[in-house]
C-alpha cells in the first residue's frame, strides 16, 4: 500500500525534470510526439519499441507496437526488454507503470502541453533523458526559429480568422474542438481564433451553434488510413469530403461555406505537438490566410 | 410395499450426478492445466519450467523472472480465475432465478449497473484528495460497482415479478429499458469526460485482465470469494424454483430468502468482477448452457462446474487476447464476444419454439 | 389429527372470492372438494397450502400454518399442483428426487418405487419436457409421494393436497391414481383433493365438500351430498343421480375391474 501511495503521489505531482540515461541502449517510446522527437534527435538507433500512436516517421512503424498508451500490458512492455521508457504523461494504467518501475526499468514521464514552450520543454526532457542535451539544444533552436517565424506571421494578422476544427462527422453530426485541445493549441499558434471557446475538449455541436460561431475556415484532419477516415468522416476522398462539408446547411451559410474555405491536413503533423509543429503552425497559417 | 434399501450407491437411470461429479473432476484438471499454461506463457521469454528449474537447483531467480511471475502473471491468473468463475456462476444463478436459460447479467442490465457504479466511483474518487483516493481507491470502485449491480438486479426482479411469477418478457424488456437509462446516465458522465478518459472508457467497456494487480485482487477477492462460496448453498433452492415458486415453497424452500440471497450473490460477483476487469460478456450465458447439455440442470453441480469452466474459458480467452497482437493485447471482451455472440444466436435458434413469449 | 380451517376469507383485486369458509378434513380419509367452475375450490386449496394470503385460521395437525416453518410444513404435507411448467431439461429422476430431498431422504429406491406406483416404470431417465401432459402429471405425483412417503410420521399423519390429480389422465390411469390416493388414506395419511369428475369422487371420496360461489353448499358422506337437490342447486342445471341412460353406449369408472 505504501508503494501504491508513493506511486500515486508521483503521478499526481508535477513532472520532475528528466534524469539523464546516456547508457540506455534499449529505449521504448510511448507517445507519437516523443517518438518523433527521438527520430529528430537522430537517436532512433536506440529505439526498441513504440506505442500505437507512434506512426511518424513511417520507419517507426517497423518497431514492435506495445499497444494503446493508456492501456499498456506490463508483460508486453517487458517483452521488448527496454532499459529506458520515455512516456508521455498519462501513460498507464498506473499499476502497469508501477510494475515496470519495480522491474528496475528507468521510466521517464514527459510532460506536454499544447504550446510552443511545451514542445521545447518536451524536446529538452527527451534529450536530457537520452543523455544528448547538445542535440536537444540544436533541435530546440531550430524549432524556436520556426516558431518565431510563425509568431511573426501570426502577429501580422490584424483581423484574426475564426477556425472551426471538426474532429469527426459521424452521421452528419459535427464534433468540434473547444478549449484545452491540441487543435485549439495549433489554431492559436497559427495566429487564428478557435471558433468554439465555450466548452472544453471535443463535443458534438448543433447546427445553430455552428451558425452562431460563424467560422471563416473549416479545418479537418487526414488520418492517413482509409478505414479511419471513413469511420470518422464517412469518406476517404478529400474532394468529396470538402464538397460534403461545405454543402452542410449549417456550414453553407457561414463565411467558410460561402468562400469554400476548407482545409484538411495530416493529423499527426497538425496535432502531434512534436518537432514538426512549428512547420505545422506555418502551414496552417498559410492555409487559413491564403499567404502561400 | 417393502422399501428395499440396498444403500446409496444404487444409481437410478436419469440420475446425472455421477456424470456431473466426473465432469467436475475433469474441469478441475482442465483449470489446473490452463492455469499452468497461462503462468508459463507470455510475451516475455520467462518460462515456468525455467523458473522451476532455478528454484529446484537453488539458483537465484532473475529479477525479470520474479517480476513477470509474481507481479504480472500471478495476479492476472488469480483475477482471471475469480472473474471467470464469478461471471459463469452468476449467469447460472440468474438463469435459475429467472427460470430462463437466456438470463445473463450482461444482457439484462446488471453489468450496466455495475459499470455505472464503477464510473461514478472513478468520477467521485477524482474529487477526493490524492492520498485518500490512494487508500480507498481500489476498495471504492468494487463496492460502488457492487451497489450499482445490486440495485439493478433488485429493481429488475421487482419489475418483472408480479404475484410471485416472474415474467420473462417483462424481464427482458425491463432489462433493455434499464440498460438504456443507465446508458443515458453514463452518457452524461462521458460527455463530461475529456478525450483521454473517453478512450479509457471505451477500452474499459471492452474488458481486460491487463490491469490485474495485487491491490485490485485483494480488493475484489473477498466479495467474489464470498459469492462463489454462497453460490452452491443456493443450489437446492434454485432446483426447487425450477418447479415454480409455489411448488418450491411446498417442498420446503424459503423462496424469498433464496431470491434475496441469489440477487446479493449475483450483484456481488458481477459488481466486483466488472470493477476489476471491465465489461466481459457472454461467459455467463455460454458456460452454464454447455454444462446443462452435458450433465443436466441440477444446480448442485451446475453452479460449481460453471465456476470451474468459466475460470478455464476466461483464462483461455485471455491467452488469445495476449497473443493475437503481441506485444500489445486485444481487450478480452472482444474475444468473448466473438466466441459468445454466435453461440448466443445458436441458443436462440435452438430454443425458438420454447421462447415465444 | 386433522386440517381445520375457520372463517376463511380471501379477496383478489378487491373482490371477495371466499366468504368465510369453514372446512375440515381428518387423517385416514380422502376428502374431495367439488363444485362448478369458479366456485372457489382451487382458491380454498391454495389457502390450505399457504400459497395465498387469507383471513381466518388454518391448522394442520394442530399447527397454525401461517406461523409454521416452511421446511417443517414440507415434511408434514405435499402438494400436487394443477399444472407445472419446468424451466430446464430435468430428467424424471431428478424431478422426483426434489420431493425426496424435502423429506431429508436420499434413498434412490424410493424414486424407483414411486415411479412404479404411478405406472411410469423405466421412465426415470427420460426428460420431463419430452413427456405427454398425463405423464408429466404422474411424474409430479411421484415427486409428491416421495415427499411424504410414509402416511404417518413420528409427529402424526402426513397429508397429500391434490389439485385435480386426474385431470389430464386416461380412465385407466385415473383409476390407478385414485386408488393410490385412497390407499394412502387407508394407511393413516390424510388426502384432500380438488375433483372435477363426480363419478370418481363418488367412488373414492370418504367425505365431500360441495362449493358454490365462494361458500360451502353441502358437506358430508358422498351419498348425503350427491343428491338431486344439491347437485341441481350447485351446477345450475337439472341433475339426477343413479339414473341409467336409455340409449348407449355409456361408461362409468365404477364398472372397471381391478
Amino acid at each position: 500500500m505504501k508503494r501504491l501511495l508513493l506511486s500515486v503521489a508521483l503521478l499526481a505531482g508535477p513532472a520532475a525534470a528528466a534524469e539523464p540515461h546516456p547508457d540506455a541502449t534499449r529505449v521504448l517510446s510511448l507517445g507519437g510526439s516523443i517518438t518523433e522527437i527521438v527520430y529528430a534527435l537522430g537517436e532512433e538507433g536506440r529505439l526498441v519499441g513504440r506505442d500505437m500512436t507512434s506512426s511518424f516517421p513511417p520507419e517507426a512503424q517497423a518497431l514492435p507496437d506495445v499497444g494503446y498508451v493508456r492501456q499498456l500490458s506490463p508483460e508486453g512492455v517487458l517483452s521488448v526488454k527496454p532499459d529506458l521508457i520515455l512516456a508521455e504523461d498519462g501513460a498507464g494504467p498506473p499499476e502497469t507503470v508501477e510494475v515496470l518501475k519495480n522491474a528496475g526499468i528507468a521510466y521517464e514521464s514527459i510532460a506536454s502541453d499544447w504550446s510552443d514552450t511545451g514542445i521545447r520543454d518536451k524536446i529538452d526532457a527527451v534529450a536530457t533523458a537520452l543523455g544528448v542535451p547538445e542535440k536537444g539544444q540544436a533541435l530546440a533552436d531550430k524549432i524556436a526559429q520556426e516558431f518565431s517565424t510563425a509568431e511573426t506571421r501570426a502577429k501580422s494578422v490584424t483581423e484574426p480568422r475564426k477556425v472551426m476544427f471538426i474532429m469527426s462527422l459521424q452521421g452528419g453530426r459535427i464534433m468540434a474542438s473547444g478549449r484545452q485541445t491540441s487543435a485549439n493549441g495549433i489554431i492559436h499558434l497559427a495566429g487564428a481564433q478557435n471558433a468554439f471557446y465555450e466548452f472544453e475538449g471535443y463535443k458534438t455541436v448543433t447546427d445553430e451553434a455552428v451558425l452562431a460561431a460563424n467560422p471563416d475556415v473549416i479545418l479537418m484532419m487526414d488520418r492517413n488510413a482509409p478505414q479511419a477516415n471513413k469511420a470518422a468522416n464517412g469518406t476517404d476522398d478529400h474532394a468529396a469530403l470538402r464538397e460534403q462539408v461545405l454543402a452542410m446547411p449549417a456550414i453553407a451559410a457561414t463565411p467558410a461555406g460561402k468562400n469554400g474555405a476548407f482545409v484538411q491536413m495530416d493529423g499527426l503533423f497538425l496535432l502531434g505537438f512534436g518537432p514538426r509543429t512549428g512547420q505545422a503552425a506555418l502551414a496552417l497559417h498559410d492555409a487559413v490566410y491564403g499567404t502561400e | 410395499m417393502v422399501a428395499i434399501s440396498t444403500g446409496r450407491m444404487v444409481r437410478i437411470e436419469g440420475d446425472r450426478s455421477a456424470r456431473a461429479r466426473g465432469l467436475a473432476v475433469l474441469l478441475v484438471g482442465l483449470l489446473i492445466a490452463v492455469s499452468l499454461a497461462s503462468l508459463g506463457w507470455g510475451a516475455t521469454d520467462t518460462s515456468l519450467s525455467g523458473v522451476l528449474r532455478d528454484l529446484l537447483s537453488g539458483r537465484p531467480i532473475s529479477q525479470q523472472d520474479s517480476i513477470v511471475m509474481l507481479q504480472i502473471r500471478l495476479p492476472r491468473l488469480v483475477t482471471g480465475i475469480l472473474v471467470g468463475a464469478a461471471l459463469a456462476m452468476s449467469g447460472a444463478i440468474m438463469q435459475g432465478l429467472f427460470r430462463n436459460p437466456l438470463a445473463d447479467p450482461g444482457l439484462v442490465g446488471v453489468s450496466a449497473g455495475a459499470s455505472l457504479g464503477a464510473v461514478a466511483a472513478i468520477v467521485l474518487g477524482g474529487a477526493l484528495p490524492a492520498s485518500m483516493a490512494a487508500v480507498f481507491g481500489w476498495y471504492l470502485t468494487p463496492v460502488a460497482a457492487f451497489v450499482g449491480s445490486w440495485l439493478c438486479t433488485i429493481l429488475l426482479y421487482r419489475i418483472a415479478t408480479r404475484r410471485g411469477r416472474t415474467s420473462v418478457a417483462t424481464m427482458l424488456l425491463a432489462g433493455i429499458a434499464l440498460a438504456a437509462m443507465i446508458g443515458a446516465v453514463t452518457g452524461i458522465i462521458i460527455y463530461k469526460a475529456n478525450d483521454a478518459q473517453l478512450r479509457d472508457l471505451t477500452f474499459w467497456g471492452l474488458g481486460s485482465l491487463g490491469g490485474a494487480s495485487w491491490p485490485k485482487v485483494t480488493a475484489a477477492a473477498p466479495v467474489i470469494l464470498l459469492a462463489l462460496l454462497a453460490g452452491p448453498w443456493l443450489a437446492r433452492g434454485l432446483n426447487g424454483l425450477a418447479l415454480g415458486e409455489a411448488a418450491a415453497a411446498h417442498v420446503g424452500i424459503r423462496v424469498q430468502r433464496v431470491k434475496n440471497a441469489a440477487i446479493l450473490t449475483v450483484a456481488g460477483a458481477v459488481g466486483a468482477s466488472v470493477a476489476i476487469s471491465g465489461g466481459i460478456g457472454f461467459v455467463g450465458i455460454v458456460v452454464p448452457h454447455l454444462l446443462r447439455l452435458v450433465s443436466g440442470p441440477d444446480h448442485r453441480w451446475l453452479l460449481v462446474n460453471s465456476g470451474l469452466l468459466g475460470a478455464s474459458l476466461l483464462l483461455l480467452a485471455d491467452m488469445i487476447s495476449r497473443s493475437v497482437v503481441a506485444p500489445a493485447e486485444l481487450p478480452i471482451g472482444i474475444i468473448t464476444a466473438v466466441i459468445g455472440g454466435p453461440f448466443f444466436m445458436w441458443v436462440l435458434l435452438r430454443n425458438r419454439g420454447v421462447l415465444d413469449l | 389429527m386433522s386440517v381445520i380451517a375457520e372463517d376463511i376469507r380471501i379477496s383478489l383485486s378487491g373482490k371477495e372470492i371466499l366468504h368465510g369458509v369453514d372446512f375440515s378434513a381428518v387423517a385416514g380419509e380422502l376428502t374431495a372438494i367439488v363444485g362448478p367452475n369458479g366456485s372457489g375450490k382451487t382458491t380454498l386449496l391454495r389457502a390450505l397450502t399457504a400459497d395465498i394470503g387469507y383471513r381466518g385460521r388454518i391448522r394442520l395437525n394442530g399447527v397454525d400454518i401461517a406461523r409454521a416453518d416452511i421446511a417443517a410444513l414440507a415434511r408434514m404435507r405435499a402438494v400436487l399442483p394443477q399444472a407445472s411448467s419446468l424451466s430446464f431439461p430435468f430428467t424424471v429422476a431428478e424431478i422426483v428426487r426434489i420431493g425426496l430431498e424435502a423429506q431429508g431422504q436420499r434413498d434412490d429406491n424410493l424414486i424407483r418405487q414411486a415411479l412404479q406406483l404411478v405406472d411410469l416404470p423405466g421412465f426415470s431417465g427420460r426428460l420431463y419436457q419430452e413427456l405427454s401432459g398425463g405423464e408429466q402429471q404422474r411424474v409430479q405425483l411421484a415427486r409428491v409421494l416421495c415427499q411424504v412417503w410414509q402416511p404417518v410420521g413420528p409427529d402424526g399423519p402426513r397429508w397429500l393436497f391434490l389439485d385435480e390429480p386426474v385431470s389430464s389422465l386416461d380412465i385407466g390411469h385415473q383409476l390407478t391414481i385414485m386408488r393410490l390416493a385412497r390407499d394412502y388414506a387407508r394407511r393413516g395419511g390424510g388426502v384432500i383433493a380438488v375433483m372435477h369428475d363426480l363419478n370418481l369422487t363418488a367412488m373414492f371420496a370418504d367425505r365431500l365438500c360441495m362449493m358454490k360461489q365462494g361458500a360451502i353448499l353441502a358437506e358430508g358422506r358422498p351419498q348425503t351430498v350427491l343428491t338431486d337437490e344439491t347437485l341441481t342447486a350447485a351446477y345450475g342445471c337439472a341433475l339426477r343421480v343413479n339414473v341409467v341412460p336409455q340409449a348407449g353406449p355409456w361408461l362409468l369408472p365404477q364398472g372397471a375391474g381391478a
